[in-house]
């Protein structure tokens, strides 16, 4: 293959999933100090982000459209450092989720967030191991991601992506210094299932 | 190239397929008090590790890709170079390809390691730079090194740095330069195996001269009557050195020492380790257009 061709073509890849990604990512404020990041995980207003970006303060929301929304926590687990929200909203650009279940290490993967308060900042990398982290209360062991991705303060809450753009894991800082730490999305999909049930049974 | 190829998604596949196929020749090695380190099998029970993670002679354990444990020896050391070879009672990693040829700066390339029970760990980089002959902080001299901007994470010295097929470019470590990681290129981290799995240590050879690498045309490598596409144009040659003594001339071109042909500095350095010290050796060189051999006595550099 033409090497010029190549490698044009695999920037167009990149563009193209960062593209597709960014739709779903919002900026998550906690009406203090800083930011997080978040991912539409579905249409109806369910937001994921990390435990610890929310932990205090109200949160706001605000889409990549620009629209801001006030936001509810549905759940939190700190643990695992996940918490849902929910903005009154719908028909929004939910994330495509991917099966966490197959990863490789070695797969190309981006992470996007907001680091420093960059909006929208995308970097990348592979997945640079498949194991496990003690959760911070002793608990037990989680399976997570690591990635030699580049994060910052702001990357929190953030999407994992592979290369058809399809989100693996939601990016935490909690542990393991400036290299990508994430929870997977399998993981994540889980909690979100309890929570939305316990929601529904709660109001039945 | 058909349409619906999507570049992305197939150099994800195919660095994954490299990480799988050199992670079944990278194996844990635990041989000093802090967390382990890795290693590469690179003959069949021969692993190669860095020289400084192996803190102990004894109770040297190795953990196989598989996850099963064995005990191993220590066949042989080379501080100088940061390498030791291990030997294990029984086979069972893959045995790890080497990479023909140089590395490039530029190419992509993936560092290796295996430090914990949990599987196969590897960051993405390319090659920063390629240097060498330098110092090293053991009181050695690496004839040749690369860097690169792969993330090293802990545990990694000893382990392989591969290419995205899967064969080794080199071998990691970050016990050369105080505590920077340095990559020890395979050819020469491979002949620095052998000869420590069959002697236990290194005596390495000295020409005396100083090169540098410069294309044949055509009708010398007609001369040489095999495809080569470099020699070694001599620039300098030491006064009293086995190569003065043997008749080498600034100006000759060295194509091979022995059998072995040598088209690039990697070559002559990696032709000159191994059991060459004080043995005769015939050099073919071009002169004058000619292809010509000389016959001279290896000797043994001091460090």
């Amino acid at each position: 293959m033409n090497t010029l061709l190549l490698s044009q073509s695999l920037t167009d890849d990149l563009t193209r999933v960062n593209q597709q990604v960014q739709r779903s990512v919002v900026v998550v404020h906690n009406g203090r100090m800083g930011a997080g990041a978040g991912v539409i995980w579905r249409s109806d207003g369910y937001i994921v982000t990390n435990h610890h970006v929310i932990a205090r303060g109200r949160p706001r929301v605000t889409l990549e459209d620009g629209r801001e929304y006030p936001a509810r926590p549905v759940a939190k687990e700190a643990n695992i450092d996940l918490a849902l929200l929910h903005i009154e909203a719908s028909g929004l650009p939910a994330a495509l989720i991917a099966d966490s279940h197959g990863l490789h290490v070695g797969q190309v993967v981006l992470a996007i967030g907001h680091p420093w308060g960059q909006r929208g900042a995308v970097t990348g990398g592979i997945i640079s191991s498949l194991g496990t982290a003690e959760t911070r209360n002793g608990g037990s062991a989680v399976p997570i991601i690591r990635a030699d991705v580049t994060l910052a303060p702001g990357n929190s809450g953030g999407p994992l992506v592979n290369a058809a753009g399809g989100v693996i894991g939601i990016n935490t800082m909690v542990v393991g210094g400036d290299l990508g730490v994430a929870i997977p999305s399998h993981l994540v999909e889980e909690f979100v299932n309890r929570a939305i049930g316990d929601r529904l049974e709660a109001t039945e | 190239m058909p349409k619906e190829t999507n570049p992305l998604n197939s150099l994800s596949d195919a660095m994954v397929e490299a990480v799988e196929k050199a992670a079944a020749a990278t194996v844990m090695v635990n041989a000093r008090r802090r967390f382990p380190a890795s290693g590469v099998a690179y003959a069949a029970n021969l692993i190669l590790t860095a020289d400084h993670v192996v803190e102990r002679d004894e109770d040297i354990k190795v953990v196989l890709p598989d996850g099963s444990e064995l005990a191993a020896s220590l066949a042989g050391r080379d501080p100088g170079s940061d390498l030791a070879v291990l030997r294990l009672e029984r086979n069972g990693a893959a045995i790890a390809e080497a990479a023909s040829g140089e590395a490039q700066v530029g190419q992509l390339v993936l560092a290796l390691g295996r430090p914990t029970l949990d599987g196969i760990q590897a960051s993405l980089g390319i090659v920063s730079a390629i240097g060498g002959p330098v110092r090293t902080g053991r009181g050695g001299l690496l004839e040749r090194y690369l860097r690169t901007d792969a993330t090293p994470y802990p545990g990694f010295s000893g382990g392989p740095l591969i290419d995205t097929a899967g064969r080794v470019v080199g071998i990691n470590t970050s016990g050369l330069a105080r505590g920077a990681a340095l990559t020890i290129p395979a050819l020469l981290a491979w002949s620095v195996a052998s000869t420590l799995a069959t002697h236990g240590y290194v005596r390495r050879g000295f020409l005396g001269v100083r090169s540098q690498p410069v294309a044949l045309p055509p009708a010398q490598q007609r001369l040489l009557g095999r495809e080569q596409a470099s020699g070694l144009l001599l620039v300098g040659v030491e006064e009293n050195s086995p190569a003065e003594q043997g008749g080498l001339l600034i100006g000759d071109i060295i194509v091979a020492i022995g059998e072995k042909p040598v088209a690039d500095p990697d070559e002559l350095l990696a032709a000159l380790v191994g059991d060459v010290v004080g043995k005769p050796a015939t050099i073919q060189v071009v002169r004058a257009g000619q292809l010509t051999s000389v016959t001279l006595k290896i000797g043994e550099r001091k460090d």
